[in-house]
């Protein structure tokens, strides 16, 4: 460690990274019999792994290492070397970039790298920031796609979720102190703003005036040039690429207002610094909020993927078990999973039998049985029983890992829907600009003093300036947004209210969505063998696993019973002593391997329920049959009204379900949907909704799975509930976090009002333009006039969405 | 009507220093995580509930 000087008294240097840390702070480790501090539980984990794989030379042969946390930002083809698939002719890397900004970002880098020779294609995901690229390494190396990455300003990371999920968390922060500068400075610009304006009117002595103005103008310099840097930077490099974005608007807006009024203030009229700095605090606040819901979005990302444990049980050849992380694990390997834990990988079982939930990816309530020969997939639980599994894949070929790339690719294959307000601000940019160049052409061929042309020509761009045009959208959705949120329901951006009221078809996932998830009693046949009959039965599953049994237990709230012996007999059911009777609970076959007769009367009774789509109990006690348990996963309260106030939207509805289909029937008939389809997987839930799309219907899909995640992406709206998986949560744009699902219906409407109100604001901000461009053009704007149309332009358009919170 | 610019002056100085404990505030993490204080409340091992620290009885 030759960077590590003595500290100072009570600091500690991190083993890893050597920063300098309090002692007390310091996490500590015991490592082979010696004490070890480190500044974070990272520096530690990194540490341990060295360690472990007896890399610690590392350590002693390093001797550049400047102190200070790993960041991992260097765009060296050998840091991605791991992250490349070939298939031979081609190459394909998924890459994490810093510097994504907005959806013209990811047009950017689509295009400039998609137009490198060698390049087949480039895609980038807006929400996790990562860029895939296809290539054919004879034409062009890895090298220099990711030089010309950092040549138009995004730096390529290695594309770890963690990586990407840290860019987020640094831009945000990055967006957090510029919002705030611009905030604390525009509001002392006002202030002097609101003094010249009275002084306008009122007659205000010159030199309190020019003072003023040269305050306004210090005041108004870093809002412009360093909050406002990025669109400066942004609007340079679309230009550059030869595309026009938001951010071209926003910097020739903000900066034509900005010099404008310097050249005001020496030829001694009004200056307009209040309107430069105000549009880029507005924007950037616009930015701040999105960049803490893509944060959350990337975080939930990591979230799914931790899912599936990073190690495995390995038997070896002489039935010695081990545990070793994944990657070390081979295909046709044996690992074994106890009751309890999560399927590290895909396979078949070759031995043990166990019921498995594997709701996450078929949505089923009820467990699975599997036995020798069945396949498992990671991330499901088994619940009951080992098993020994034959693995059949890596990591990255799992049922999993394929949700979780389906729905990233969704993402990216989904451009964010141009809203709006990015579609005028394409047309409106190109059109301002004519239209400036015009007016100088015009002055100066009219032998006007080229002066008087460049202020004409500048005060058009000043006009056209996109304040309220700016406010126009974000304004309405953030209204609107708020005034949902206190109903209870989440919507997480503006496109989302434009998708919500063009939709036609309304996609419902049955179990979690529409019923609650969980089965309950519905039916409870007791043929008095016991006294307190439901009380023996919730005792002997108090322990139980299987959710049948876990309903079963939770519907009695009174004293239980002792029950010794218990035992679970994996896809059958349970059993154990109650007072030295053997009670037993499960399928009929647990019954009849007991040897225990069912009668035909009982057996009718049985098949009548199964046939209802319940699931169905057999109890007995002392080797007579007891009663029969019937429990269905039930509607949700509400379901019912939800679905005629949609219906009477003239909303088409559909059912998408994993579950087996008489289940979904009987949901489907209870509700009165015509269109259900089930045994769906999570990917065929995805290729259900991309058919209705191609027919032409806008897409609106309600889910809370993690197999739905797909489908919720591909829709074009994803709706969830507050129960929801993480991945869901974050597939989803809208969550309902109260679950009252009559509140689909009080969305629908808002989303309409929402979106004709951002309608209305934009034929302001339009109308206003359309009045005063031309007298700009002319010449014969007064400055004053044109500031109050720039002031009561944005004020019309602030009005006009706060009408929202009253909804 | 001097004193307009000693306000002037006063008031900028205030807002720098509002801006430079923003500033502050910002690099130092403040902002970073919003979630997790309100639940560090409910934490049992508080250093900070040492009696002789609270100063309530003297």
């Amino acid at each position: 460690m030759s960077a590590t000087e003595v500290p100072h008294t009570g600091m500690v240097r991190c083993e890893h990274c050597l920063q300098e840390i309090a002692q007390n702070s310091a996490v500590s480790s015991v490592i082979d019999g010696q004490q070890h501090s480190f500044c974070c539980h990272g520096c530690l984990g990194v540490y341990e792994l060295v360690h472990s794989h007896s890399l610690d030379a590392f350590y002693s042969q390093r001797c550049d290492w400047k102190p200070g946390r790993p960041a991992f930002a260097k765009a060296d083809a050998a840091d991605f070397a791991d992250q490349v698939s070939s298939n031979g002719r081609t190459s394909r890397i998924d890459v994490a970039l810093a510097g994504i900004r907005c959806a013209s970002c990811v047009w950017l880098v689509e295009k400039v790298i998609g137009r490198l020779n060698g390049v087949v294609s480039a895609r980038v995901n807006y929400a996790t920031r990562r860029a895939w690229i296809e290539w054919q390494p004879a034409f062009i190396p890895l090298d220099e796609i990711l030089k010309a990455l950092s040549d138009i300003g995004y730096t390529p990371r290695p594309g770890t979720q963690a990586a990407s999920v840290e860019i987020s968390a640094d831009e945000k922060r990055d967006l957090l102190l510029r919002f705030g500068t611009a905030g604390f400075f525009s509001m002392q610009l006002m202030l002097f703003t609101a003094a010249l304006y009275a002084g306008f009117f009122q007659g205000m002595e010159s030199r309190y005036r020019l003072t003023f103005q040269l305050i306004s103008w210090a005041l108004a310099t870093p809002v412009i040039f360093y909050a406002g840097f990025p669109f400066i930077a942004n609007a340079i490099r679309s230009m550059k690429g030869g595309g026009l974005n938001m951010d071209v608007l926003v910097a020739l807006g903000s900066i034509s207002a900005y010099s404008y009024s310097i050249a005001r203030i020496f030829t001694d009229g009004e200056v307009f610094f209040d309107s430069a700095a105000m549009i880029v605090t507005f924007i950037l606040l616009g930015r701040f909020i999105e960049a803490g819901s893509r944060l959350k979005a990337g975080r939930a990302l990591v979230a799914l993927t931790e899912l599936q444990p990073g190690e495995a049980m390995l038997i070896g050849e002489t039935g010695e078990a081990t545990l070793v992380p994944l990657e070390r694990i081979r295909t046709g390997e044996l690992i074994e999973v106890i009751p309890g834990d999560r399927v590290p990988l895909d396979g078949t079982v070759v031995e043990g039998m166990a019921d498995v939930d594997e709701s996450m990816l078929t949505g089923e309530s009820a467990p699975v049985l599997k036995t020798s020969g069945n396949q498992v997939y990671a991330g499901t639980s088994s619940l009951t029983g080992h098993l020994r599994i034959r693995v059949s894949g890596d990591a990255r070929s799992t049922m999993l890992s394929k949700i979780v790339r389906t729905v990233e690719e969704a993402q990216a294959r989904k451009a964010p829907i141009q809203g709006i307000a990015d579609k005028t601000a394409g047309l409106f940019v190109p059109a301002t600009l004519l239209l400036a160049a015009a007016t100088f052409a015009w002055w100066i061929i009219a032998k006007a003093a080229p002066v008087t042309a460049v202020m004409n020509a500048v005060s058009v761009l000043v006009i056209a300036c996109p304040c309220a045009l700016g406010l126009a959208t974000p304004l309405a959705i953030l209204v609107g947004t708020t005034a949902v949120g206190k109903k209870g329901i989440l919507v997480k951006g503006g496109d989302i209210f434009e998708s919500i009221s063009q939709t036609t078809t309304v996609v419902l996932d049955k179990t979690g969505t529409l019923t609650i998830g969980k089965p309950s009693i519905v039916d409870c046949i007791d043929y008095g063998v016991s006294d307190r009959f439901i009380q023996h039965c919730a005792s002997l599953e108090t322990w139980s696993e299987h959710p049948a049994g876990k309903a079963i237990a939770a519907s009695w709230k009174g004293a239980r019973l002792d029950v010794e012996a218990f035992r679970t007999i994996p896809g059958m059911g349970v059993s154990g002593l109650i007072g030295g009777e053997a009670w037993h609970a499960g399928t009929s076959a647990l019954l009849e391997r007991e040897g225990i007769q069912i009668d035909p009367e009982c057996r009718r009774q049985a098949k009548q329920l199964e046939n209802e789509g319940k699931t169905t109990v057999f109890v007995s006690c002392s080797g007579r049959i007891a009663g029969l348990i019937g429990l269905i996963d039930d509607l949700r309260d509400n379901a019912l009204e939800m679905i005629a106030s949609l219906r009477e939207q003239g909303l088409k509805l559909m059912i998408l379900s994993g579950d087996n289909e008489g289940v979904a029937q009987y949901i489907a008939n209870k509700c009165g949907i015509t269109e259900v389809k089930s045994g769906l997987t999570p990917i065929g839930k995805a290729d259900e909704i991309r058919k209705l799309k191609a027919k032409g219907e806008t897409v609106m899909m309600a889910g809370d799975g993690i197999n739905d995640a797909p489908a919720l992406t591909e829709a074009d709206t994803g709706l969830t509930l507050g129960t929801a998986t993480g991945i869901a949560l974050e597939s989803a744009g809208v969550a309902i976090l109260n679950n009252d699902l009559r509140l689909i219906g009080t969305l629908f409407g808002h989303s309409r009002k929402c979106f004709s109100i951002i309608r209305q604001n934009l034929a302001w901000a339009f109308g206003y333009n359309m009045i005063a461009i031309p007298l700009a053009v002319s010449g014969l704007l007064h400055p004053i006039v044109s500031a109050l149309l720039m002031a009561s332009s944005s004020l019309v358009v602030v009005g006009n969405s706060l009408r929202l919170r009253k909804y | 009507m001097e004193s307009t610019f000693y306000l002037i002056g006063i008031g900028f100085v205030f807002g720098v220093a509002g801006w430079l404990l923003f500033l502050w505030a910002v690099r130092s993490g403040q902002f970073d995580d919003p979630e997790a204080p309100k639940y560090r409340m409910l934490d049992d091992d508080d250093e900070q509930q040492h009696p002789d620290k609270s100063g309530k009885h003297e």
